[in-house]
């Protein structure tokens, strides 16, 4: 559909025009850190922000969301769905990443209807990043650090300007809420150009293998030592799974009133890499040790996901780095599991005569 | 549907009585709560003493030997015992005596009338009679409080949270105490608490308990990590958890 090219000093009154019929939520700085929140104003946003606690998931999949209200003794149920219309702006590219393995897997066998009404009234503004986040991210490596589809508008940042490509035709009417939007000129494409060839250097390849590789790198690292070295260094404290914008195990509870007849069913986050996670009926836990939760976790990130919905289940956001305390991040974990791996010869030779 | 209410009773041992507080401020917010429920017995709130009730809910540790018998006398007469806070549940800050010698304690406590007053090594309730449920914490949260009896009420036994401080931590979107330099028990300590202490910049103190599977020597490695000397990791590990941590140690109380 073509780019545009609005000026910064008008983004403000574009914000001002979306809060009229949007519920507009972005990056936020509070104390010390970002996070995705609802804005007011256009000045609670900021776009410079490099990255946040919580995924922008938060508002598609809430950390605590009721599902349906019961009331026994009337027989009455009725299930919550969010439509509220909102923005969801200045989402990074690895992130878009992310919700469009969401998407794929809400959207999988028996659809989630409250994700999927949520997902149906968001609009996706997502952001280039021109430089890493920080140090732990690796999202060149995993191909996150660029986007194609999956956005209704796209910014990037030229200085003084924004070159917003659109993605959707609600993007383009979301767009439309502006006059100061105009088609970009030779010029200006020049400038984009420009500013996308000069990020890519910036950012480091720090995954020694290709992505392609990671499924088939697992497959013959099952019984690696490294997951036991990992078990014993684990804390179990779950940090990693909650701050990942490709988890999405929830479990879910009932909250009664007084009157023990009514209340509401509560869908909250759960994790992998928490002890109690894999605790079946009879009370057997399939997954007892850090080490097999550990196994578990990088299987998914690395191999389950893409053989499943062929998209990476890691995006490389280095969120879960940041968070983790005892230094367990996937980067790692996938070079030294490269650095491991059993040679196929090695392998052959203990089968073949 | 006409039902007795059921009869609940709250009774004291060595404690603060900070958590019997916390239980008149959450009925503060829940007046419901009366409605479904008689309280016979809480000294914190009335003066009239019921001896038939259904429900007790303990606070405080067993410290000396005349407490067992009244915590016998009240299992006997409940049907569901619930320790309520960190002192009944895990012998409290009263537990950091254990690692010394009894008459050092008593002696630095009650001077020169340390033979007036009977006392032993600070236990959880748990040790002395069989208690059906715990709500931790100090003081307990008043959110977990109400959730707990709208379990017991429904004739379910509410369980002690199993997921790490950090998760809930981590949803309110905290920044990590330790990347500001402070050290925190987060990721061996039961969530439940709104990770209260790190929602306000200070590492968690462990007021209710370890989880199940801790990893303790991972953390104490962290801790250390993170400037801590051994000593101090110890003392940090012992306000609450002293108990716990003892028995990790298999050691005995001196
Ligand atoms: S954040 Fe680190 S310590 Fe915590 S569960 Fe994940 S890998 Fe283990
Ligand atoms: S596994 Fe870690 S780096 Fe990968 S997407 Fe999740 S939080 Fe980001
Ligand atoms: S990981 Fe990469 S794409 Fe994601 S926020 Fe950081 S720099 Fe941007
Ligand atoms: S502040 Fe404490 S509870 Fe919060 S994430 Fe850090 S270690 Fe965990
Ligand atoms: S953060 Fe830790 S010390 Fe503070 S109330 Fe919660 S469990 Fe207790």
């Amino acid at each position: 559909m073509g780019f545009r090219v609005m000026p910064k000093s008008a983004f403000p009154g574009w914000v001002e025009q979306m809060l009229q019929t949007y519920r507009v939520v972005g990056p936020r700085k509070i104390r010390d850190r970002y996070m995705f929140d609802e804005v007011n104003s256009p000045g609670d946003l900021d776009l410079t922000y490099s990255t946040t606690v919580l995924p922008p998931k938060k508002v598609l999949l809430p950390q605590h969301e009721e599902l349906l209200s019961f009331d026994l003794e009337s027989g009455k149920m009725e299930a919550a769905i969010d439509t509220q219309p909102t923005v969801l702006l200045g989402v990074h590219t690895c992130d878009l990443h992310a919700i469009r393995l969401l998407d794929a897997v809400f959207e999988d066998g028996y659809a989630d209807q409250h994700y999927i009404a949520r997902r149906q009234n968001v609009l996706l503004v997502s952001l280039e990043c021109l430089s890493p986040c920080t140090e732990k991210s690796f999202c060149k490596s995993m191909g996150t650090l660029s986007v194609t589809e999956g956005y209704d508008l796209h910014l990037t940042d030229l200085g003084d300007s924004y070159a917003i490509d659109i993605g959707s035709e609600r993007g383009q009417a979301l767009l439309e809420l502006t006059e100061n939007a105009q088609p970009a000129t030779d010029a200006d494409y020049s400038r984009l150009n420009q500013t996308l060839s000069d990020k890519w250097p910036r950012f480091p390849y720090r995954l020694e293998s290709d992505i392609t590789e990671l499924a088939n790198l697992l497959a013959v690292s099952y019984d690696s030592d490294l997951w036991e070295e990992l078990g014993e260094k684990c804390l179990g404290c779950g940090s990693c799974t909650i701050v990942c914008p490709t988890c999405y195990c929830f479990n879910v509870i009932d909250e009664v009133d007084f009157s023990l007849n009514a209340g509401s069913r509560i869908r909250q986050w759960d994790g992998c890499t928490l002890s109690q996670f894999a605790v079946v009926a009879g009370g057997h836990n399939f997954r007892s040790t850090n080490q097999e939760r550990q196994r578990h976790r990088f299987f998914r990130k690395g191999k389950y996901q893409m053989e499943a919905y062929g998209l990476v289940g890691c995006v490389g956001c280095g969120r879960c780095a940041e968070a983790c305390l005892v230094d367990i991040n996937p980067v790692d974990t996938f070079n030294e599991l490269s650095r491991r791996r059993i040679p196929m010869t090695r392998r052959h030779k203990e089968v073949l005569p | 549907m006409t039902q007795q209410k059921p009869k609940i009773a709250f009774f004291d041992f060595a404690s603060c009585e900070g958590c019997q507080l916390t239980v008149i401020d959450s009925l503060q917010t829940n007046l419901e709560l009366l409605n479904a429920v008689e309280i016979v017995n809480f000294r914190e709130a009335m003066s009239e003493k019921g001896q038939d009730y259904q429900i007790a809910f303990i606070e405080g540790s067993c410290s000396r030997k005349s407490d067992e018998a009244r915590l016998q006398a009240i299992r006997e007469q409940a049907d569901i015992v619930v320790a309520l806070g960190a002192c009944a549940h895990l012998g409290g800050v009263n537990a950091v005596r254990n690692r010394q010698p009894l008459e050092d304690v008593r002696t630095y406590v009650y001077g020169n009338k340390a033979d007036w007053y009977e006392t032993y090594p600070a236990r959880p309730i748990s040790q002395v009679i069989t208690v059906d449920a715990t709500i931790p914490g100090c003081p307990i949260d008043r959110d977990e409080f109400i959730a707990s009896v709208k379990m017991l009420l429904q004739g379910r036994i509410p369980k002690l949270p199993e997921t790490p401080l950090c998760v809930e931590c981590k949803l309110l979107e905290n920044q990590c105490v330790y990347t500001m330099g402070k050290v925190c028990l987060g990721p061996i300590v039961r969530a439940g608490c709104k990770a209260i202490c790190p929602s306000f910049g200070d590492g968690c103190e462990g007021c209710r308990g370890l989880v199940s599977e801790p990893n303790m020597e991972s953390l104490k490695q962290v801790m250390a990590e993170h400037g801590m000397a051994d000593q101090d990791i110890s003392h940090k590990l012992d306000l609450f958890l002293t108990y716990q941590m003892m028995n990790l140690e298999n050691e005995e109380p001196k």
